[in-house]
């Protein structure tokens, strides 16, 4: 099991954790930077700020309570639906390939693609709010087409690492996705 | 043949267009400053009203403003989503037929599939 510290495509810093459950079974999580105190406390202070002016303007008391409880709800939402934590991803040799989010409250979401569905794990470059980025997507096999891709599913969403975290992850994938072929069926 | 040298022709066209702009911008001034009763005196009496002298001006500028928007914004829609597979191919990758490969040919032009290009790009160790 080993950690290394790598940048995300906006420049936070990420963290990559591997481990190699078996020889055909790894998992591979990135960790995204916490909430930071700094931010959290700039955007509660802009709130407050704007809803003292409102109560000045307008002499109603109901606005500050209103702000406080914006806040919080704010926050919560945030926490429990936008901020995510970490982003795993399992790769079973045989079986197939999980992908969890983590987000800050503690809830995880997975989603789980069988091994007779992937095509290939590749990394691929798109435009993505008016930048050029890499990003690694599991390629779905077309059930008609042995050819084609029917569907892309894209990985690290909102970590973004960039090329050289990239390469790690998508090597120790294809390590295991080649063992398939060579595989007796 | 369709050369952009200088003809008789589009010297013609050109200054056509010169008076023609001309005349209209001075109709314009006339129409927009000349008032409506000496107007009616000559006999126009069913022209516009002098109103959309000033709004027309205004609609288009705020028609221009708006277009710079709305082109960045037409941009940003028909950007592929990062799932779709138009990021991957397309109808003419899909449809291309493999040519035979030939000696001391130089290889066909074709797609080539983003699984070997990744292969080739990273898997090799540096």
């Amino acid at each position: 099991m080993e950690e290394r510290r790598y940048r995300s495509a906006s420049g936070a810093p990420i963290a990559l954790r591997r481990r190699q459950h078996s020889a055909s079974c790894r998992e591979l999580a990135v960790r995204c930077p916490r909430l930071q105190l700094r931010s959290l406390s700039a955007v509660t202070s802009a709130v407050w700020l704007v809803a003292y002016g409102l109560f000045v303007l307008s002499e109603n008391s109901m606005v500050l309570s209103a702000a406080i409880f914006i806040t919080l709800i704010g926050l919560i939402i945030y926490l429990h639906f936008v901020k995510i934590d970490q982003e795993s991803l399992l790769v079973i040799g045989s079986l197939g390939i999980q992908v969890t989010s983590s987000y800050a409250s503690g809830k995880e979401s997975t989603t789980f693609i069988e091994m007779g569905q992937v095509k290939d794990v590749v990394i691929n470059e798109a435009v993505h709010m008016q930048k050029v980025i890499y990003y690694l997507c599991i390629l779905l096999q077309d059930p008609g087409d042995p050819q084609g891709v029917s569907e892309v599913v894209p990985l690290f969403q909102s970590s973004k690492p960039r090329l050289d975290c990239l390469i790690e992850v998508y090597r120790s994938c294809q390590e295991i996705l080649q063992q398939r072929k060579t595989a007796p069926q | 043949e369709n050369s952009p040298a200088p003809l008789p022709e589009r010297a013609i066209y050109g200054f056509a267009l010169f008076l023609g702009s001309w005349f209209g911008f001075m109709l314009y001034l006339i129409w927009a400053y000349v008032p409506e009763t000496w107007l009616f005196s000559l006999g126009l009496t069913y022209w516009p009203q002098k109103y959309w002298a000033v709004a027309l001006p205004a609609y288009l500028l705020v028609a221009v403003g708006i277009g710079y928007i709305l082109l960045f914004g037409i941009n940003m829609m028909s950007t592929a989503p990062l799932n779709s597979t138009h990021t991957i191919t397309d109808n003419y990758a899909k449809k291309q037929q493999q040519k035979k490969f030939q000696e001391e040919a130089i290889p066909a032009l074709r797609d080539i599939p983003i699984s070997e290009v990744n292969r080739m790009f990273f898997l090799p160790e540096k």
